[in-house]
């Protein structure tokens, strides 16, 4: 395998201050960028994500595209928000305050309703076919933005059930891009020195591995070895911010503000892993494919979401972080119009929508619409590859001239036939 | 299995016209076996999708609400079903629906969380009584007292109410549930009301004074899957037996999430004990909810069913028995059963075949909604 970085001339085409950054920095390999400047720069200005992925399927109509009292509309009403004009499903009655920090868009058409497909695509970004797997969208910005100053991983993940390093995200980027995945909210296991062994034989355990893992990687150097060492790196520094996992620690107030759920937990914890400086922090919530029930599905399970997400957006806004922060509520599609027998709603790509926030996002806006009954879009409709270049563009990054270095092979970071959607950009 | 002519009845959108045509349908129903076998008649095809059928009192109509905001209704003759205009003024889901004893008025409520009362049996009926905002938003259920003296409403605002249906007067507030309530019904002998919520919660009140008197634990029907937030399951109708000794509690026992599927069921009380007699389950776990049942006089358990799409069952139980001594899986997606009040009459709303599909499912290049079919079935005379 050829380890040489490789840049197209475009990616030269960058400013004297960014060259010069890239001269004194000398980390721009180890993010994998063909533009050192840049990643000087982004790293100046901090840029951090959070992601919150609601598997299986938010509702549009139960969420930010009502239509109330129409044919599909189903039973529940449209609230005003605090942006006057906007207006979303009755279930999200905390994060309508919430309304003047967010971005709505409605008129999103992708290309995919099957799950097991849909997923990797969307959160790919679904660029265009280069014969290679390209990674998620925490990878990705892991990987552009790089892991900062906080020494903790950049890509963290905190989700239900098992955790684990996941390394199928990071697609060619190579394994050390993948997330740490925090099952169940819980810090990765035997994350904590045991108390037989001293932190000095710890420590001297640690220079150990190191040692053996320099002199392997001389004869044999993989991105299967990288990622073996930089998991045990992160593990050491995950030992010294052990603290974020206490949840003994967090204010009673926050706790009730976030709610007694699973995922206001895990919010929280979201939160605490931004303030720690955690460059892309995914939330996810599991449960709303929602062929069956889909309304008492929704009537129930969007109140959590609500509460925990109309919390940290305030969080956010309080702390300035939105400055700096950009917030995304999404899933791999929306649901039919068509309610089915088992008073359900199926996969629907065509027409959906999707809330977002924070650096470099417009705020109080709704862009996109959908006709009158919800079934499909009218006037421009929008692509994921639309909304990976937004995002990569509220976060500092070129999208159109920033290229991954694919070992040599200089890859479009978004769908090279969409841009960015300017009115969603601040 | 025998092929047999069939009339079924097809409503025009404006509900004031029936087509009537005749065609052939394979029908799975034998002879029948036992002597309460129904037999099934015709259909009536509706534009819109149903919560709740109902008959009225007298047996003349038959009254149904829909999604869309309407209430059907239907003169009632031997001759068939005759469409009378539909009752308009809702803005949200009707699912919810109950004949006075008066024989005059019908009661509605609506997922805005509006009732409306309406002399049902005139041709233009406008509404009698509009309680606008009765609960915050979905009301589930309602129910009228045996004396017709009070209303019962419940609904996803968590509340239980009572109201005089002499002036509308809010008589109670009944607040122990903690997530929405699903149903409601008033025991045969007036002086008790029942409620059913989302965690399988039954509570029985005193409705002289709103005093919750005891509970009875349905928990069967709620299910939660690990790592999921949705919640599923509930206590969806709560049924008495004609003499007030049996109260019925049915739902589903659900195994998963998103899809909801599960054993429909029917958990049976003793009333005077409190003691869980009976669990009755018709249908496999990848089966949905036992939406609607009705007790026959003689005893045993009407029931429909409704699961994943194109699934869905119209039984007959009784209680003890581990399996139906009638079942048919003819209708798919059934939501509701009617009674005639004779008892030799049953209406079952189902929902047409094919209702579901992932992406864009075209009819004749049109993004069609789906619907729910009436239908009729003959019950022998006890």
């Amino acid at each position: 395998m050829n380890f040489k970085k490789l840049c197209t001339p475009l990616d030269h085409r960058i400013s004297r201050r960014q060259w010069l950054g890239g001269v004194a920095g000398t980390t721009a390999g180890a993010l994998g960028l063909c533009q050192p400047g840049l990643a000087q720069e982004l790293r100046r200005r901090r840029k951090q994500v959070l992601f919150v992925w609601l598997e299986g399927g938010l509702s549009q109509l139960e969420s930010w595209d009502p239509k109330p009292n129409t044919l599909f509309g189903g039973p529940f009403r449209a609230i005003p928000t605090t942006v006057p004009g906007i207006h979303i499903s009755e279930l999200w009655p905390r994060t309508a305050q919430q309304m003047r920090h967010l971005a709505v868009i409605r008129s999103l058409h992708t290309q995919d309703n099957n799950h097991s497909s849909g997923v990797g695509r969307i959160q790919r970004g679904d660029p265009a076919n280069r014969g290679v797997t390209y990674p998620y969208f925490g990878s990705a910005v892991a990987n552009l933005l790089g892991p900062g100053e906080s020494g903790l991983p950049p890509y963290i993940w905190v989700k239900p059930g098992s955790g684990g390093f996941v390394t199928s995200d990071a697609g060619f980027l190579g394994p050390r891009y993948g997330a740490l995945a925090l099952g169940g909210g819980r810090a990765p296991e035997n994350l904590l020195r045991a108390d037989s062994v001293s932190e000095e034989d710890d420590r001297e355990r640690l220079a150990l591995r190191q040692l053996a893992d320099r002199r392997y990687v001389q004869q044999r150097r993989t991105q299967g070895t990288e990622a073996n060492s930089y998991v045990y790196d992160m593990a050491a520094q995950l030992q010294r911010h052990a603290h974020l996992f206490n949840s003994t620690t967090l204010p009673a107030r926050d706790l009730e503000r976030y709610g007694p759920s699973e995922f206001g937990r895990h919010m929280l914890l979201g939160r605490r892993l931004l303030e720690a400086g955690v460059t892309f922090v995914k939330v996810d919530s599991h449960g709303w494919d929602t062929h069956g029930d889909n309304f008492n599905g929704h009537s129930n399970a969007v109140p959590k979401i609500d509460q925990a997400f109309s919390a940290m957006m305030q969080d956010l806004a309080d702390r300035s972080m939105l400055d700096n922060v950009l917030v995304v509520l999404m899933s791999e599609f929306g649901r039919t119009p068509r309610i089915n027998g088992h008073i359900g709603r199926d996969h629907w790509a065509e027409g959906w929508s999707l809330v977002m926030a924070g650096s470099g996002i417009r705020r109080g806006v709704v862009v996109g619409r959908t006709n009158a009954l919800g079934t499909f879009v009218e006037g421009d409709e929008h692509d994921i590859g639309h909304l990976f270049h937004t995002w990569f563009t509220a976060l500092g990054i070129n999208p159109s001239r920033t290229r991954y270095n694919n070992a040599g092979q200089p890859l479009p970071i978004a769908h090279e036939d969409m841009e960015p959607i300017r009115a969603l950009l601040a | 299995m025998k092929d047999e002519k069939m009339q079924s009845f097809i409503l025009h959108p404006s509900s004031l016209i029936l087509f009537f045509k005749v065609g052939t349908m394979t029908a799975q129903a034998q002879a029948p076996a036992n002597r309460f076998e129904p037999r099934q008649g015709p259909t009536v095809n509706l534009d819109c999708q149903l919560g709740t059928v109902r008959y009225s009192p007298c047996g003349r109509f038959l009254a149904a609400g829909a999604y869309d905001a309407t209430v059907r209704r239907w003169e009632v003759t031997d001759a068939g079903f005759t469409a009378m205009p539909s009752l308009t003024g809702h803005r949200g889901w009707v699912q919810a629906l109950a004949f006075h004893p008066d024989r005059r008025r019908l009661f509605t409520a609506d997922s805005w969380g509006e009732v409306r009362s309406w002399t049902y049996a005139e041709r233009q009926a406008p509404p009698v009584r509009t309680m606008a905002a009765a609960h915050d938003g979905w009301i589930r259920d309602l129910a009228i007292s045996p004396d017709g003296r009070l209303l019962a409403t419940c609904g996803r605002d968590q509340k239980v109410r009572l109201w005089s249906i002499e002036d509308g007067r809010k008589l109670h507030e009944l607040t122990e549930h903690n997530d929405d309530v699903f149903s409601v019904a008033f025991h045969p002998d007036g002086r008790s009301l029942v409620s059913g919520d989302l965690h399988g919660n039954v509570k029985q009140w005193d409705v002289a004074n709103g005093r919750k008197m005891r509970e009875f634990a349905c928990r069967p029907l709620f299910f939660n899957a690990a790592n999921f937030e949705q919640n599923v399951g509930g206590v969806r109708r709560l049924v008495f037996d004609a003499q007030g000794r049996t109260l019925a509690c049915a739902g589903s026992r659900a195994r998963t999430g998103g899809n909801v599927q599960g054993h429909p069921t029917a958990l049976l009380f003793d009333w005077a004990s409190g003691q869980l007699r009976h669990t009755l389950v018709v249908g496999d776990g990848a089966d949905g909810y036992m939406y609607d049942v009705a007790f026959h006089a003689t005893g045993f358990l009407m029931g429909v069913t409704s699961g994943n799409p194109g699934t869905g069952k119209f039984f007959f139980i009784r209680p003890g028995e581990q399996t139906p001594f009638f079942l048919s899986t003819r209708m798919t997606n059934c939501q509701s059963l009617a009674v005639h009040p004779n008892g030799t009459r049953l209406v079952v709303a189902a929902t047409n075949a094919g209702s579901n599909g992932n992406g864009r499912p075209l009819r004749n290049g049109v993004y069609a909604a789906n619907m729910s079919p009436l239908h009729v079935w003959d019950l022998p005379a006890s």
